[in-house]
């Protein structure tokens, strides 16, 4: 392993590299990293992994044109062949003006979380999870679980002056699993969460017990029937709000379809896309949220920021070649770290004001299509009446389109999950056909 | 340097070392301007070792000599840490692997995949003018790998794949959008005739005639109704709906598949086979012929006759079970330990017609395209729909826009009463357990009943 110096001379080596091919200006990241891992089969530890990893990744212009080429071979000869190669790769694409490497701001060196990783306490704390799960969860079945230690030290320097470095370490938790009784076994579902030391019971951080204890009440599930079909309302359970909301972000506002012009929301900066009680955000630098990022990869600072605020849409989720090609703005992160604001509703209430709709907690379902309209299973589900939850449902499928989701929410809860990655609640939308 | 001699002297019951280069190229045309342009080599090696059930795993990007020692040793280190708190069953190794026929790997040009793009792309460009957006992408993978173990094994396999994808996107008269997209290619190096040229200008002319149709399309009646799957679906349903249920690590998961070995599962119209390399009298798209333990790849067979007769393993599931390991233990990146993975998965056909299949229905669906699919261990699977059409009164009608169709795999197999007399394989996808693996699909058309989506 090299140091973080280390890296940085071989980034500035593999620049010279780039400018000897014939690169009028370059870019390069290099890091390496550490995962060490133990994997849960059939309710035992069955396998501890340690990989050590590195990457290298090359940016190079000339006469407008890019090219771009990643190995993990950081040897001289290797990072000579991969410059030659970028260049090449270059010339034989088309000049773009849109082309570019971030330009010189101010230079900064980050670091966060845990740098040593404590095997024997994560073994024990994997074992402690499994026998309360065991104990507390009986109907339970672990299908897999891993907790692991990731480190990565990273750089990224071009020629225009950017220096940046981030050091990062951090443990994560996640596991899959079902309930069974007797011939009765409900869909798979899961939970996760990233933390930094062993001061609380692992199952005890985040919301992982209400994963453990719902999953428990899935049990006996029945589809709704063939006369049960109605359009109705949808709670979605933090972790499914991720993924239905936060695929909007893909969906509607990243560079393709903002280039092309084709998402429904090319035109709509400043104006309202969705429902007023809808805020969505960029959260890196949250405190809640474990070793965000620092650096995007486009060579930037990253920077807490809203793409949607009050139901407004505020920005655009473009890279830097994707915010020059159209004459946006950049986002001032990437997505990884996804915030929702709360609302001021208990999530209790939220129930009680459903008279008859779906508590949907996993949507397993195709790519949206461009337009938004997307259809799909709800798993581990369940039926809303008269203000409480009714049953689970299997088999049962829920259609509708993401842009008139977000336009049709009518609550967030005060509650809120945190995972370490995106901190989110319950949100209510209406309009959803459920069949 | 004797990689055999090292790994043998790694201790336990089974030990293995893999050295392996993932070499992957991507060219992306956004309406004839290039906005991707990526080339990545990502190689290293990595070794695993068993002792008495517990598996210890490393991986480090070097290949030279004292990289590989630190790597088997973190690998023993590993298997002992575990073995010294959990100490559980040990089993035999297997030592009798196959012969891939690939032996030299070619990297071609990056150059050759902007041009490959750029003449597809001329061709959409003039042949498809009602385009909203058009996107063509050219990208190959390929995996190399040289596996040897304890016992002996020393087997190289070479995967290389390549495909022309292009993606249309058309605007309906309400405002909207509506899109597909069509893939060429399969085994091989970036060519001249590969992928076939003329194959990707045939599918392009589909595609862009089928986009038409759809901008005119309806979303069918939510609920359950008679389909016919054409043949590309039925290769997902082999491997989402089917395939997943019986790999033996989510058998023991609790998978629906446990309780029901020697039991009906199907329709007696239905074998669903695992291909190793062959099948029907031709090379697989994706042969294999050893896998990443060094077992030798043979087919596995999951249903015969409707009957439920076996599971996917790696040699430890193999040993738990008592039944032999077929070659499915499969790793993604040297940065991958082999989990057990489908190959290329596939229900045989049947003697139907198709045009007699869609005059069976009064009242149903056609579904023709799909782009992806996801189950779990209760069977219960969804994949999304492209496109499709209308069948009233056995007769197509009008088309259809994006949905989803949703079952519960061995009910659904239950309901099958027909499967045309062809099989199609699709080949560009990856599975997504746990790490991307590349796999192919495939089966005839299929007529059954499925929950269908509306809007």
């Amino acid at each position: 392993m090299k140091t973080l110096q280390g890296l940085k001379n071989t980034a500035a080596d593999a620049l010279a590299m780039c400018l000897e091919a014939g690169a009028e200006k370059a870019s390069c990241s290099v890091s390496q990293g550490l995962l060490r891992e133990l994997n849960v089969e059939d309710g035992k530890v069955n396998l501890m992994r340690s990989n050590f990893n590195s990457s290298l990744r090359l940016i190079v212009l000339r006469d407008g044109r890019k090219g771009t080429v990643s190995v993990n071979d950081l040897s001289p000869e290797s990072i000579r062949r991969a410059a030659k190669d970028c260049v090449e790769a270059a010339d034989a694409a088309k000049p773009d003006d849109a082309n570019c490497i971030a330009s010189l701001t101010e230079n900064a060196d980050f670091s966060e979380g845990i740098a040593e990783c404590d095997e024997t306490a994560l073994y024990d704390a994997t074992m402690e999870y499994l026998d309360t799960v065991k104990s507390d969860y009986p109907l339970v079945t672990i299908e897999n679980l891993i907790s692991s230690y990731s480190r990565s030290e990273s750089v990224l320097l071009n020629t225009n002056g950017v220096d940046y470095s981030e050091r990062q370490g951090s443990y994560s938790i996640s596991a899959g699993f079902s309930s069974s009784d007797g011939d009765d076994t409900t869909s798979l579902t899961g939970c996760g969460v990233d933390f930094l030391g062993f001061d609380k019971k692992l199952i005890e951080l985040g919301d992982q017990r209400r994963v453990f204890d719902r999953c428990v009440k899935e049990l006996g599930a029945s589809p709704l029937g063939a006369d049960g079909k109605f359009t109705g309302k949808m709670l979605m359970s933090p972790e499914c709000a991720a993924d239905l909301v936060g695929s909007a972000i893909g969906l509607f506002l990243s560079d393709g379809v903002i280039i092309d012009g084709t998402s429904p929301w090319r035109s709509k900066l400043g104006q309202k896309v969705a429902s007023d009680k809808l805020t969505l955000s960029c959260i890196p630098h949250d405190s809640r949220i474990v070793c965000g990022e620092r650096v995007h990869s486009d060579g930037y600072i990253s920077e807490d920021f809203d793409y949607i605020k009050d139901g407004v849409l505020k920005s655009f989720d473009l890279s830097e070649y994707g915010a020059r090609k159209t004459g946006g703005e950049r986002a001032k992160a990437s997505s990884s770290c996804i915030g929702i604001a709360p609302g001021e509703t208990p999530l209790e209430d939220l129930i009680k004001g459903v008279d008859r709709g779906i508590y949907i907690c996993r949507f397993s379902g195709g790519e949206p299509s461009v337009a938004g309209d997307i259809s799909g299973v709800a798993k581990n589900s369940f039926l809303i009446e008269n203000g409480r939850i009714a049953r689970p449902l299997c088999e049962t499928m829920v259609s509708f389109n993401i842009a008139e989701m977000v336009m049709n929410i009518l609550d967030i809860s005060k509650e809120t999950v945190c995972d370490g990655s995106s901190v989110l609640p319950w949100v209510l939308s209406d309009g959803v056909t459920v069949s | 340097m004797d990689y055999n001699g090292l790994i043998a002297g790694a201790g336990g019951s089974h030990a293995e070392l893999r050295l392996q280069t993932n070499t992957d190229h991507k060219v992306v045309l956004l309406n004839g301007e290039l906005v991707g342009n990526t080339f990545s080599r990502r190689g290293g090696v990595c070794s695993r070792v068993c002792k008495n059930g517990s598996w210890g795993f490393a991986s480090g990007p070097e290949t030279d000599d004292d990289s590989v020692r630190e790597v088997v040793r973190e690998a023993a280190s590993g298997a002992s840490f575990l073995d010294s708190r959990v100490r559980g069953k040990g089993f035999a190794s297997s030592a009798a692997p196959g012969v891939c026929p690939e032996s030299v790997f070619t990297d071609v040009p990056q150059k050759d995949y902007i041009e490959a793009a750029k003449e597809i792309d001329a061709y959409v460009s003039e042949n498809c003018p009602r385009l909203a957006s058009r996107t063509v992408v050219c990208v190959s993978d390929c995996m190399d790998k040289t596996i040897f173990t304890a016992s002996g094994v020393n087997a190289r396999t070479i995967d290389p794949r390549v495909y022309i994808y292009v993606f249309m996107t058309a605007e309906t008269d309400d405002g909207g959008t509506v899109d597909m997209f069509t893939v060429a290619g399969g085994r091989g190096y970036l060519g001249p005739d590969m992928p076939d040229r003329n194959e990707c200008r045939r599918k392009v002319d589909e595609l862009y005639e089928n986009l038409m149709k759809k901008r005119e399309g309806v979303f069918p009646e939510a609920g359950v109704a008679d389909v016919i799957l054409d043949a590309a679906l039925a290769g997902m349903l082999a491997h989402e709906a089917v395939g997943h249920t019986c790999e033996a690590d989510l058998v023991t998961g609790g998978s629906v598949a446990g309780k029901c070995l020697g039991k009906p599962v199907a329709s007696e119209l239905v074998t669903l086979t695992d291909y190793a390399h062959t099948a029907f009298g031709s090379t697989v798209p994706l042969p294999l012929y050893t896998d990443d333990e060094g077992t030798l790849c043979e087919d596995a067979v999951l249903i015969k006759d409707g009957i439920l007769t076996g599971y996917m393993h790696n040699i430890e599931s193999a040993a738990r079970y008592g039944m032999k390991p077929c070659g499915n233990a499969r790793a993604h990146f040297f940065t991958d330990e082999p989990l057990i993975r489908m190959r290329n998965t596939a229900i045989s056909p049947g003697t139907s017609k198709l045009e007699d299949m869609i005059a069976s229905i009064d009242n149903g669906y056609y579904l023709l395209d799909t782009g992806n699919g996801q189950a779990d261990i209760t069977g219960e699977f969804m994949f999304g729909i492209n496109f499709g059409y209308e069948i009233k009164n056995g007769k197509l009608g009008r088309p259809l826009r994006d949905t989803t169709i949703s079952g519960v795999a061995f009910e659904m197999l239950k309901s099958v009463t027909m499967l045309s007399d062809t099989v199609k394989w699709s080949s560009s996808g990856y599975c997504g357990k746990k790490q991307l693996m590349p796999v192919s699909l495939g089966g005839p058309d299929v007529k059954c009943r499925v929950s269908i989506g509306g809007r």
